[in-house]
């Protein structure tokens, strides 16, 4: 029942979701064909509204699935559409992470349209000659491999998003949960849990820290000439430290969620 | 075994009861009114049988099941609510209730779209009130249930609908099925009950068979309801 | 064949009544094939349980008879049907000098008023 509940949650995304991806490819490729080597007044200005309208596409990949995401997940459990949520016959557990799911891919689809839109609009030998120079400075600054270093940045930028849809669903459940119907108590509560994991996260790197003296030396110095290991002990553990909460919120969600629910 | 069997439910709002001790058996084979003032806990009750509320106390039993997946194959249920996601066409919810209800009829429910004049390919967005109603009234009916739960289907709607949903009702019944219909229009459903259950303030008035109380107090079950609960 | 219903009388002895009618009058004649429950039920757009029961009624007063794979059919006793005939008229005629008595007439005065009245 789960693959039949993500077949219907993904086609709900894909028909809002659209129309960013394909004006996003469109203006990267505009920007492409306006970026003459010799260029006129008019096409500067029109090639500087095609990128500025890209980025704004892109900016909308990434703030569309959080809302969207939210919304649809409010919609469909607590809103007149969750008379018919409620009563297919589905556990509550297939219900959250069919929604879950359908997020995750959607933050993938939105990174791999981001890049795409970015390669086709940029992308010269020269350009990508830079990029990787400029990566390889810090990479062998950091003692570290280039593949591992474009992996985990990627993991911690998704890892951060996705911690923050996670506390908007625990908040719009917990939120239903203290007053029906009040959306502004899911937000404030979604916030907190927001704040919460965040502080929880450097509290705990600032715990391993107790044990580790380079990590330590983040918090002492306030500077930002990291240490190599550091960094890569940041990563490592800001990264599991992410996980967990988002399991645990998860799990908290579906906890709440199997207690049954009280719809307006 | 009972097709639905309630005990001792009670559901509480802060420190108001909506439903209060409702002890209710019913059986197969049969049409139930679930007659009551607006207000009287109607809803409340229907809504927890289909897991929409938690209840506070007691325990509903369908088929010896709790609430959940497996009575929820079992009982078909029209809200009194539009509650399909509006960006859909018709031919899609209809996959939809074939995906998800191994006992929908997706032949049939072309059929009862085709009899309403109803276009499969139209956006739900594109229809009134009325006609969405109608699409769900049609979902409802097209499963082979043992249990149609029906909330307020003739709340504002015209008489030749109002016909036409009754004869719905009664062509699709059979022996096997239950359907239990909530309404305050007393007079206009009557004629089809077998049983009613008379709901007032959170509380089970009456449960009897249609025809031995009419017998018995020598009225309509209309009048039988305006006398015992009046304003 | 639409039926109308009065609430306030139970179903079943309406549509018993209806059923009478049918076989005093000859719309269902004796030996004849009755339609299924269901056909009535649907035909009369009433509940079949409701139209079970009423024909239960007809069968408990042998009116009618079940064969147990074909269904049900009208009796073969033309006597039995005269006989539900003649009751029939004898309560519509009580109820006419009821009504009457009602208003202060007696019976020689009501038949008066039967012989007066055109078909």
């Amino acid at each position: 029942m789960l693959i039949k509940l993500l077949k219907y949650d993904l086609k709900y995304m894909i028909r809002n979701m659209c129309v960013f991806y394909i004006l996003s490819v469109f203006f990267a490729i505009t920007t492409r064909l306006l970026s003459l080597p010799e260029q006129t007044v008019m096409i500067k200005i029109l090639s500087r509204i095609s990128s500025g309208c890209m980025i704004a596409m892109i900016a909308d990949i990434i703030i569309n699935v959080m809302m969207r995401s939210w919304v649809r997940f409010r919609d469909s459990i607590y809103k007149d559409e969750s008379y018919l949520t409620h009563t297919l016959p589905v556990t509550k557990n297939d219900l959250y992470n069919s929604k879950f799911i359908q997020t995750l891919i959607f933050f993938f689809v939105g990174f791999v349209f981001v890049i795409l839109s970015l390669f086709i609009a940029y992308y010269t030998p020269h350009t990508w000659l830079i990029i990787k120079e400029y990566i390889k400075a810090i990479t062998t600054g950091f003692n570290m491999s280039m593949l591992f270093f474009i992996t985990i940045t990627f993991l911690i930028i998704f890892l951060e998003l996705f911690n923050a849809i996670q506390c908007g669903f625990l908040g719009i459940i917990l939120g239903y949960k203290m007053s029906n119907g009040k959306t502004g108590l899911s937000v404030l509560f979604g916030f907190v849990f927001y704040l919460i994991s965040q502080t929880l996260v450097l509290s705990l790197v600032f715990v391993y820290g107790l044990f580790d003296n380079s990590v330590m030396e983040l918090f002492k110095s306030g500077t930002i000439n990291i240490d190599v290991n550091a960094f890569r002990v940041l990563a490592i553990v800001s990264s599991i430290l992410y996980l967990i909460i988002i399991f645990g919120m998860s799990i908290i969600c579906k906890k709440v969620l199997n207690k049954g629910v009280d719809i307006e | 075994m009972e097709l639905l069997e309630i005990k001792d439910l009670s559901k509480k709002y802060e420190n108001k009861y909506a439903l209060k001790n409702i002890n209710l058996k019913l059986s197969s084979g049969k049409i139930i009114g679930l007659l009551g003032k607006n207000g009287a806990g109607k809803s409340t009750l229907i809504k927890l049988i289909n897991d929409l509320l938690t209840p506070t106390d007691g325990e509903i039993l369908i088929k010896g099941n709790k609430v959940g997946v497996e009575s929820k194959k079992i009982i078909s249920y029209l809200p009194e609510r539009t509650y399909l996601n509006k960006q859909m066409r018709v031919n899609e919810v209809l996959n939809y209730f074939e995906d998800f209800y191994d006992d929908f009829d997706i032949q049939k429910a072309k059929r009862l779209l085709k009899d309403l004049d109803l276009d499969d390919n139209q956006k739900l967005s594109k229809m009134s009130k009325g006609m969405q109603e109608k699409v769900q009234l049609v979902l409802v009916m097209s499963r082979n249930a043992d249990l149609y739960i029906l909330d307020e289907p003739l709340g504002g709607v015209d008489p030749a609908t109002r016909d036409y949903i009754l004869d719905t009702i009664l062509s699709n019944f059979n022996e096997n099925a239950s359907v239990i219909i909530s309404t305050h229009l007393i007079s206009d459903i009557e004629r089809i009950l077998d049983e009613v259950v008379f709901i007032d303030k959170g509380e089970i008035a009456l449960q009897s068979d249609t025809d031995e109380l009419r017998e018995k107090e020598n009225a309509s079950i209309d009048e039988i309801f305006r006398r015992m609960f009046k304003c | 064949m639409e039926l109308t219903f009065e609430n306030n009388i139970p179903i079943y002895i309406q549509l018993l009544d209806y059923l009478k009618i049918y076989l005093i009058s000859g719309v269902f004649k004796p030996g004849e094939k009755l339609p299924s429950v269901r056909e009535f039920a649907t035909t009369f757009k009433v509940n079949p349980n409701t139209m079970q029961k009423a024909l239960s009624e007809l069968e408990n007063k042998n009116l009618i008879y079940t064969e147990r794979t074909n269904g049900k059919y009208v009796t073969n006793n033309k006597e039995l049907i005269e006989k539900l005939k003649d009751e029939y008229a004898v309560t519509l005629a009580k109820s006419y000098f009821q009504g009457m008595k009602r208003i202060g007439l007696g019976k020689a005065e009501s038949i008066k008023y039967l012989e007066g009245i055109d078909e």
